[in-house]
């Protein structure tokens, strides 16, 4: 069986830059949100939560969507670095998504006065998490790995869909939850530009995060795949 | 033989069996009156003829019976270890797939004449779009097949099927549900244009699921 990366010997060769890059963005997010950037008018100091919940968010889209293009690459190549690509992707994806809710509940509580309530975003996201926490569920239930990886790229494919209807059911429906306020439909966003400019530190912070985590994650899929074809 | 000839002849066979051993619709039609019953014993009859609960309680009937047809379905092909000449055949995985989409639609209509038949006359339903209803429900047994067969192939011969199908089919339905729920309310309760949104929703879905499902549940068939 091919495999497409050798050994994972680029990805050892990044991971610890990336890992201080992440580390380091992390920081300068950390300090611009939490003393950089002003007060909000109406939500005070409770509303720069924000900073957390808005990236976790993007890299709960993201990792699905990375699990998504990696699924059709699997089903399009067969070859085993997708299907590494994919369960990493998952396993963020899920541990991301299930701090994005837990974000969203601790701000919930001072503004909504509520953890949680059953309104259009809220459940959609918890869905989504039960979706891929049954998309994990469903590989570790397989044994053989080609049968698995095709299952589970199936799944993968199909559950995509909820990311959309995640992001856009606030429109669709009457929602507690506020609308889109980075990726309007109306044009430019409504942040005041130094919450925009904190905001989107913290959004790059997290991506790279997302990257460290990926590649050692990917890293240690190889691993066990090329062990699994050497025994 | 052209595609839909292959789909047809794979419906028809599934359609026999059903006649032949009819365990599978006849638990189905249980698993529904009996849920039609609990809830107007669970939440009183008051609750209970209320539009958005009968239909929400309704839909939620209707799916868990969709699971149940189509694992039934799939095991009596692995009993009679049916499934392997089928898929060998030339364009038998996808004719595997709309085969039994279509005739798991034909029985879950059944299921859900009786099932509607039933709520409409025990919890004394008003009805004010008769056709409309008739719109919506025949979308809706259109639309949940499609997912339910996606998933049952996905977890097919795996250990925990029984438990893991619903989880993954579940969450994928929960749009085809809420349409379906919305849309046979609106009828039950006279909004004409709600209900015909909500059906083309339903019809959109249908068509998508359909699409998807031919496309990859080849590719998941082993």
């Amino acid at each position: 069986m091919e495999t497409t990366l050798p050994r994972g010997t680029q990805m050892l060769r990044i991971r610890p830059w990336l890992g201080i890059a992440a580390a380091a963005s992390f920081v300068v997010a950390s300090v611009m949100a939490l003393f950089w950037a002003p007060t909000d008018a109406v939500q005070g100091d409770v509303y720069r939560i924000l900073y957390v919940h808005v990236p976790l968010a993007w890299l709960a889209y993201l990792a699905f969507v990375i699990v998504f293009l990696a699924s059709v690459g699997w089903l399009w190549t067969k070859r085993p670095v997708f299907d590494a690509i994919a369960v990493a992707s998952a396993e963020i994806g899920v541990l991301f998504t299930g701090l994005f809710l837990v974000a969203g509940s601790i701000w919930a509580k001072p503004t909504w006065g509520v953890w949680w309530t059953w309104e259009p975003r809220l459940v959609t996201t918890a869905i989504m998490f039960v979706m891929y926490v049954g998309y994990l569920l469903l590989r570790g239930l397989s044994t053989d790995f080609s049968r698995r990886a095709t299952r589970a790229a199936v799944f993968g494919i199909i559950a995509v869909i909820d990311v959309p209807i995640v992001h856009l059911s606030v429109l669709w429906a009457n929602s507690l939850h506020q609308l889109p306020t980075v990726l309007r439909a109306a044009g430019s966003p409504a942040l005041d530009s130094s919450m925009l400019l904190t905001l989107m530190v913290s959004l790059g912070a997290y991506t790279l995060i997302y990257a460290y985590f990926m590649t050692a994650r990917v890293s240690l899929e190889v691993g066990r795949q090329e062990r699994l074809w050497t025994t | 033989m052209s595609e839909l000839g292959r789909i047809g002849l794979v419906a028809a066979r599934e359609l026999r069996a059903e006649r032949r051993h009819p365990d599978g619709v006849v638990a189905a039609i249980t698993f529904v009156a009996v849920l039609v019953l609990l809830e107007s014993l669970v939440v009183g009859p008051a609750v209970a003829r209320d539009a958005d609960v009968a239909s929400a309680l309704f839909w939620l009937a209707l799916a868990f019976a969709t699971i149940l047809g189509t694992m039934r379905s799939f095991d009596r092909e692995l009993e009679d270890d049916a499934l392997e000449g089928l898929v060998a055949l030339p364009g038998g995985r996808d004719a595997l797939f709309g085969g039994k989409v279509l005739a798991l639609s034909i029985v879950l209509a059944l299921v859900a004449a009786v099932g509607g038949i039933l709520s409409l006359v025990l919890l004394d339903l008003p009805l004010a779009l008769p056709l409309h209803l008739v719109v919506v429900v025949v979308l809706g047994v259109i639309a949940l097949p499609p997912v339910v067969v996606v998933n049952v192939v996905l977890a097919l011969r795996l250990r925990a099927r029984a438990a893991l199908v619903p989880i993954l089919a579940l969450p994928v339905l929960v749009p085809q549900l809420v349409a379906a729920t919305r849309g046979a309310s609106a009828a039950l309760s006279g909004d004409a244009v709600g209900a015909l949104s909500w059906a083309g929703l339903l019809f959109a879905f249908a068509v998508v699921y359909s699409v998807l499902g031919l496309t990859i549940v080849p590719a998941a068939i082993d």
